[in-house]
C-alpha cells in the first residue's frame, strides 16, 4: 500500500500520520533500523564459511591459533537531529501538499521510527511565529510528543520567514558538539547565497551523518501554468506578470541546473541526498532514507 | 489650436475606459504564489520586463486613442499665414488663368512649371465644391479661351490635365482681361481669378491693366515659389553672305542672352548646317547680359539653301536654346559691265581685272554672271535682267540712254560708275548727273611732271574708309590690301548734287573722295574716282581689289535682291509665292501638312500659311502643272520662338494687377484655417493599429 500524501494530510494528528507512514513503510520488512555510522565491537564468533574475511580477528588468531570473526553492533543510542525548513518558500503547495507539510510529515515519521528504536531524536525547526525552535534530543517515549508538537506548529504556521536553513544547521552543529549525530534536513534549498550547502558541508566536516530531503513541488519542476500569470513571491514582495509558455523552457533548464549543481555539491561532501517531490508517497521516501542508511552501514 | 465642436471634448472622460480595461486585465491574470521566483526572474527577467512595458504601452496607446477620438470629433483647427491661395467652398465664380506659354515648360525641381500650375489648380478646384462655376483661361498668346463659366468641373479638370506648353509667349494681361470678362458675366457675389504662372515682367509688360481695384479678387500663385529661374537663350540669329569667306561663305551672327542673376561662363555655342555641326564657340555672359557671336561658315558644294541652327547646351528651358535660320545663296548676281575702253588685247581691256574679280577663276559657282557690252550696245539691253550695272570708263552717255538707266536705278538697280581717260567731266555734267551722287571735276595727276623715281612717293593712297560699311567689312583698319594701293590719278568731285542720301565711304590721303555711295530712289549708286584697271592705280594688283569689287557689287545688288524674310516668330503666318504651281504642301517641324491646291491656289500670286505652331523649319513641296513634285527650297521658311518668353525675370510689384497685390493693400498678412482632424484621425488609426500589434504580441 502506498500512502498518498494528500490523503494522508487529511488524517488525524501528526503522531498518527507518522505511525501510519512508518507502519506502511516497515510492513513486510524483516528488520528496519535506522543506523548511524558510529558502530562498536560486540563479540567474537568462530569463523564459518561465508563470513567476511575482513572481519577475521588476526590478533586472536595469533594468540589462540583459531579463527574468530569480530562482530560489531550499532552504538547503543543514535542521536538524530531533524531540521525542518519552514521558510516562506516551503509554504508553496502546488496541487498537492505544501512543501513544509510534506517535509514535516517525513520528519515526523523519522522521529517516530527513531523514537521507536529507543534512540534520541531532537528537532530544530524555523519558520513559525516563534522563529528558530529547538527540541533537544531525548530517547524517552513522551519526548516524541514534544517533537511532533513543534513540527506541527511549524507546519501549520500561517507564514514563513525569509531566512534559510543555514542558521538552523549551524545551531545543530553547536548542539551536537563533538558527538556524532544523524542530521536530517527537509528543505527546498532555495537559498540564493548557497549558505545551506555550506552549512551541510561543515556538518559533514564535523563527521556528522547528514541526510537531505530536497522537497520540491512538481509544479516547481515543470512550471505547468498557462495564460497570463501573476507570480507572487512567497518570500518578499516580488511580483512577476508573465506568460509561462514563453519562459518555461528557460525556467526548467535553470531549475534542472540548480538540482544538478546541488546534488553534485552534496554528493561530493558525502551528504545523503534525496530529491523528494511532494507527490511522492511518504512511505517511499521513508524507505528510501532507511535503505540508504542501511546500505551505507553495510558498505562500511 | 481651436475646436469647431468643443462640446465633443466631453468625450475625454472616455480616458477612464482604457485605465479600467488595464486594471481589469491585470486582475484577470492568474495569481500564483510561487516559491522559485528567482528562477523566473533569472530566466526571463528581460521577457518579464518587456511584458510589463508592453502592458504599460498598451495602456498609454489606449489612453491616447481615446484622447485622439475625442479631439477628432471636436474638429480641431489652427490658423497660419496664408502663403497659398485662399480658397472658400461654396457658390462662387472662379477663373483659373494658367500660363501655358513655352516658358511654363521650364523644369524646376524635376517638374515643369506648368505641372506645378496644374497641381495647384487641381487642388483649388477640389476645394471649391460643386456649386462653383469655373473656367480655365490659357495665357499663351493666341490661345482660344472659353466664353462662359461652367459648372461641369469634371470637364474643367480634364481641360486642365490636357494642357501642355504651347510655343508662344505669355500675355498675362490679355488673359486676365479675359478672366475679368468671364467673371463680370457671373451672378455670383464671390468672384475670384486665380493666376497660376511664373509671373514674369515680360508677360505683364504690354497692354493696359486688366481691371482696377474694384475688379474681382485675384489670387496670385507664382509657381516659381521664390526660386530664381536662370535661363540662357538664343534670342536672335542672322545669316548673311560673307564675301571674304568666298562665294559660298556665310556670316552667322547669333545673339545669346543670359536671363539670370548669375554669370554664365564658358557657354558653348554650336552652329550646324542641317544636322552637321560645323562650328563651335564659347562666350562668357555677365548677369543679364546679351552678347553677339559671329561665325563664318561655308555652305557645302551644290547646296544653295540649308537650315542653319545655332544651339546652346540644353538648360532648364531647352526649347529656347536653339534658333534656326535659312541660309540661301542668292540667285546669281547678274552684272552688266559697260566697257568704255574695250580692247582686242584682253589684258589691255578696261574691264579685264574687273571681270576677273567678279568671276574669280571663271568658275560657275562664283555666283555672278557678267555680261559685257560697249556703250553703243546699251540701247538693246533689257536692264531688268540685271542686278548691277557698271560703267567702266564710259564716255558720257546721251540723254536718251541715261533716262532708262536712271529709271532702272530708281526702281532698285545698283550702279557703279568708275572714271577713266574717256570720261569728260563736262560731258558728264551735261547728261549723267541723274546717275551721279556728285558732279565730276577734272582729275588730278600726281605723276604729272614728276621724275619716274618720284612718282611712287607722290601717289595717293586710300585712307579713312568706313570700316562699318558692308563694303569694307572684310578689311581691317589700315589693311595693306587697300592701304598699299598707289593712286597716281583720281577724279575730283564737284559740289553735291540733289542726291540727298550721299556718303563718302573712303578718301585719299589728300582728302579727295575715293568712293561715294548714294541712294537714288530704291536704287544704289557708287561713284569710284579712279579706274577699275591699272591705268590710274595699282589696286587691281593688290589682294584688296577682289573683295572690294565683290562687296561693292553685292552691296549694290542687295536692295534689289531683298525678298520677304524667310523667318517668322511662332504664331505668325507666312506668305508663300505660288510660283504658278498646281499644289503646295507645307510641312511643319512636327510633320503636320497643310495643303494648298485648287481654289486656294489658282489665280493667286501668293498664299498665306496661317499660323506657325512649332519652332523649326517649314518645308514646302510643290507640284507644277507638268506634275513634277519636289521640294521648293526657295519657299522654305523657319519659325523661331518669341525671345520675350525666355526672360523669366519676376514682374516687379508695380506691374502686378492692382487687386492682386499681397493683402489687397491692407498690409495685413491674410490667415487661413488649417483643419487638423484629418491628422488626428490618422493618428487614431495608427494608435489602433499599434494596439492590435501589442495585443497580438501579448498572446
Amino acid at each position: 500500500m502506498r500512502l498518498d500524501p494528500a490523503l494522508l494530510a487529511r488524517l488525524g494528528s501528526l503522531a498518527i500520520k507518522a505511525r501510519l507512514i512508518v507502519d506502511s513503510a516497515l510492513s513486510g520488512q524483516h528488520r528496519a533500523r535506522l543506523h548511524g555510522s558510529s558502530v562498536e565491537f560486540a563479540e567474537h564468533k568462530e569463523y564459518s564459511p561465508g563470513d567476511e574475511l575482513r572481519h577475521i580477528d588476526w590478533k586472536a588468531l595469533g594468540k589462540l591459533d583459531r579463527y574468530y570473526v569480530k562482530q560489531y553492533e550499532q552504538e547503543s543510542q543514535l542521536t538524530a537531529y531533524l531540521v525542518l525548513d519552514g521558510s516562506g518558500s516551503m509554504r508553496f503547495a502546488g496541487a498537492g501538499l505544501a512543501k513544509v507539510e510534506y517535509g514535516g510529515l517525513a520528519l515526523a515519521a523519522l522521529a517516530y521510527l527513531i523514537s521507536k528504536q529507543q534512540d534520541q531524536v531532537g528537532l530544530v525547526a524555523f519558520g513559525g511565529a516563534d522563529g528558530l525552535r529547538h527540541v533537544p534530543p531525548r530517547a524517552k517515549g513522551s519526548h516524541l510528543g514534544d517533537v511532533l508538537a513543534v513540527l506541527e506548529a511549524v507546519m501549520t504556521a500561517p507564514q514563513g520567514t525569509t531566512a534559510g536553513p543555514a542558521a538552523a544547521l549551524e545551531r545543530v552543529g553547536e548542539l551536537a558538539r563533538r558527538r556524532r549525530a544523524l542530521v536530517v534536513l527537509a528543505s527546498d534549498l532555495f537559498d540564493p547565497d548557497d549558505q545551506t550547502v555550506g552549512a551541510l558541508k561543515r556538518l559533514r566536516a564535523q563527521r556528522h551523518d547528514v541526510v537531505v530531503l530536497h522537497v520540491l513541488a512538481p509544479e516547481e519542476r515543470t512550471l505547468p501554468y498557462e495564460g497570463l500569470t501573476l507570480f507572487e513571491a512567497l518570500e518578499g514582495d516580488h511580483k512577476l506578470l508573465a506568460n509561462p509558455s514563453a519562459i518555461r523552457a528557460d525556467y526548467v533548464a535553470r531549475m534542472d541546473g540548480f538540482l544538478a549543481h546541488t546534488k553534485d555539491a552534496l554528493a561530493q561532501a558525502g551528504v545523503d541526498y534525496h530529491l523528494t517531490p511532494t507527490d511522492r508517497p511518504l512511505d517511499e521516501t521513508l524507505l528510501a532514507v532507511v535503505a540508504n542508511r542501511r546500505g551505507q552501514r553495510e558498505r562500511r | 489650436m481651436s475646436f469647431l465642436a468643443p462640446l465633443m471634448l466631453v468625450g475625454l472622460v472616455g480616458l477612464a475606459i482604457p485605465v479600467v480595461i488595464h486594471l481589469i486585465g491585470r486582475r484577470r491574470a492568474t495569481v500564483v504564489k510561487f516559491a522559485a521566483l528567482q528562477f523566473l526572474f533569472g530566466s526571463r527577467r528581460r521577457t518579464a520586463r518587456r511584458l510589463q512595458l508592453r502592458e504599460r504601452a498598451l495602456l498609454v496607446v489606449r489612453v491616447l486613442a481615446c484622447v485622439a477620438l475625442a479631439v477628432a470629433i471636436a474638429k480641431p483647427f489652427t490658423s497660419c499665414a496664408a502663403r497659398g491661395p485662399t480658397v472658400t467652398r461654396g457658390p462662387q465664380a472662379v477663373v483659373f488663368v494658367i500660363d501655358d506659354s513655352f516658358t511654363s515648360g521650364y523644369r524646376l525641381g524635376g517638374q515643369t512649371l506648368l505641372a506645378r500650375e496644374l497641381d495647384a489648380a487641381t487642388r483649388i478646384l477640389n476645394q471649391l465644391g460643386p456649386e462653383a462655376e469655373v473656367a480655365v483661361v490659357r495665357a499663351s498668346e493666341g490661345a482660344a479661351n472659353p466664353t462662359e463659366l461652367s459648372r461641369e468641373q469634371l470637364r474643367t479638370r480634364d481641360a486642365l490635365l490636357d494642357l501642355t506648353p504651347t510655343m508662344r509667349p505669355a500675355d498675362l494681361r490679355r488673359a486676365l482681361t479675359r478672366a475679368a470678362q468671364l467673371l463680370a458675366g457671373s451672378n455670383h457675389q464671390r468672384r475670384t481669378a486665380y493666376l497660376l504662372a511664373p509671373i514674369t515682367a515680360t508677360s505683364l509688360a504690354s497692354g493696359e491693366a486688366p481691371w482696377t481695384s474694384d475688379g474681382p479678387a485675384l489670387e496670385l500663385i507664382d509657381v516659381r515659389a521664390g526660386a530664381s529661374l536662370p535661363n540662357l537663350a538664343v534670342t536672335e540669329l542672322a545669316v548673311t553672305p560673307d564675301g571674304a569667306s568666298g562665294t559660298r561663305g556665310l556670316a552667322v551672327v547669333a545673339e545669346i542672352a543670359n536671363f539670370s542673376t548669375v554669370a554664365a561662363g564658358g557657354v558653348t555655342l554650336s552652329v550646324a548646317i542641317g544636322d552637321t555641326v560645323v562650328a563651335r564657340g564659347q562666350l562668357d555672359l555677365a548677369p543679364g547680359e546679351r552678347k553677339r557671336k559671329r561665325f563664318l561658315i561655308t555652305l557645302p558644294p551644290e547646296v544653295r539653301a540649308a537650315p542653319i541652327t545655332v544651339s546652346l547646351p540644353a538648360d532648364a528651358l531647352p526649347v529656347d536654346d536653339r534658333r534656326v535660320a535659312i541660309a540661301r545663296l542668292g540667285t546669281e548676281l547678274r552684272v552688266l559691265v559697260v566697257d568704255g575702253d574695250a580692247r582686242t588685247d584682253r589684258h589691255d581691256d578696261e574691264v579685264f581685272y574687273l571681270e576677273a574679280a567678279l568671276r574669280p577663276g571663271d568658275r560657275g559657282e562664283a555666283g555672278t554672271t557678267v555680261t559685257k557690252v560697249v556703250p553703243e550696245d546699251l540701247d538693246g539691253v533689257d536692264l531688268d535682267a540685271f542686278d548691277v550695272v557698271i560703267l567702266a570708263n564710259v564716255a558720257a552717255l546721251p540723254g536718251p540712254r541715261v533716262d532708262p538707266l536712271a529709271a532702272w536705278v530708281r526702281a532698285g538697280g545698283g550702279l557703279l560708275v568708275a572714271p577713266g581717260d574717256r570720261v569728260d567731266p563736262a560731258a558728264y555734267e551735261a547728261t549723267m548727273l541723274p546717275l551721279l551722287p556728285q558732279s565730276l571735276r577734272d582729275p588730278i595727276d600726281t605723276a604729272w611732271g614728276a621724275a619716274p623715281d618720284e612718282r611712287a612717293a607722290r601717289a595717293l593712297h586710300l585712307t579713312k574708309w568706313e570700316a562699318d560699311h558692308p563694303i569694307f567689312a572684310p578689311f581691317g583698319k589700315d589693311d595693306p590690301g587697300l592701304a598699299d594701293a598707289a593712286f597716281t590719278k583720281v577724279m575730283l568731285l564737284g559740289p553735291t548734287t540733289a542726291t540727298a542720301d550721299r556718303t563718302v565711304l573712303a578718301r585719299f590721303t589728300n582728302g579727295a573722295a575715293a568712293l561715294v555711295a548714294a541712294t537714288v530712289g530704291d536704287g544704289q549708286v557708287l561713284l569710284y574716282t579712279s579706274t577699275l584697271d591699272r591705268d590710274w592705280n595699282d589696286l587691281p594688283m593688290l589682294p584688296g581689289y577682289l573683295p572690294l569689287v565683290q562687296e561693292s557689287v553685292r552691296f549694290l545688288a542687295r536692295r534689289r535682291a531683298a525678298v520677304a524674310t524667310a523667318s517668322v516668330l511662332v504664331g505668325q503666318g507666312q506668305s508663300l509665292a505660288t510660283l504658278e504651281l498646281k499644289k503646295l504642301e507645307v510641312r511643319d517641324p512636327g510633320g503636320a501638312v497643310a495643303v494648298f491646291e485648287g481654289a486656294r491656289l489658282d489665280g493667286r500670286s501668293t498664299v498665306r500659311y496661317p499660323t506657325t505652331a512649332r519652332p523649326g523649319v517649314y518645308r514646302v513641296v510643290g507640284t507644277d502643272r507638268a506634275g513634277d513634285t519636289r521640294e521648293r527650297t526657295e519657299l522654305t521658311f523657319v519659325a523661331n520662338l518669341d525671345p520675350r518668353g525666355s526672360d523669366l525675370t519676376p514682374a516687379p510689384p508695380a506691374l502686378l494687377p492692382q487687386a492682386g497685390t499681397p493683402g489687397n493693400g491692407t498690409g495685413k498678412v491674410p490667415r487661413r484655417r488649417v483643419e487638423l482632424w484629418h491628422a488626428v484621425a490618422a493618428v487614431l488609426l495608427g494608435l489602433l493599429l499599434v494596439e492590435s500589434i501589442l495585443i497580438q504580441a501579448r498572446r
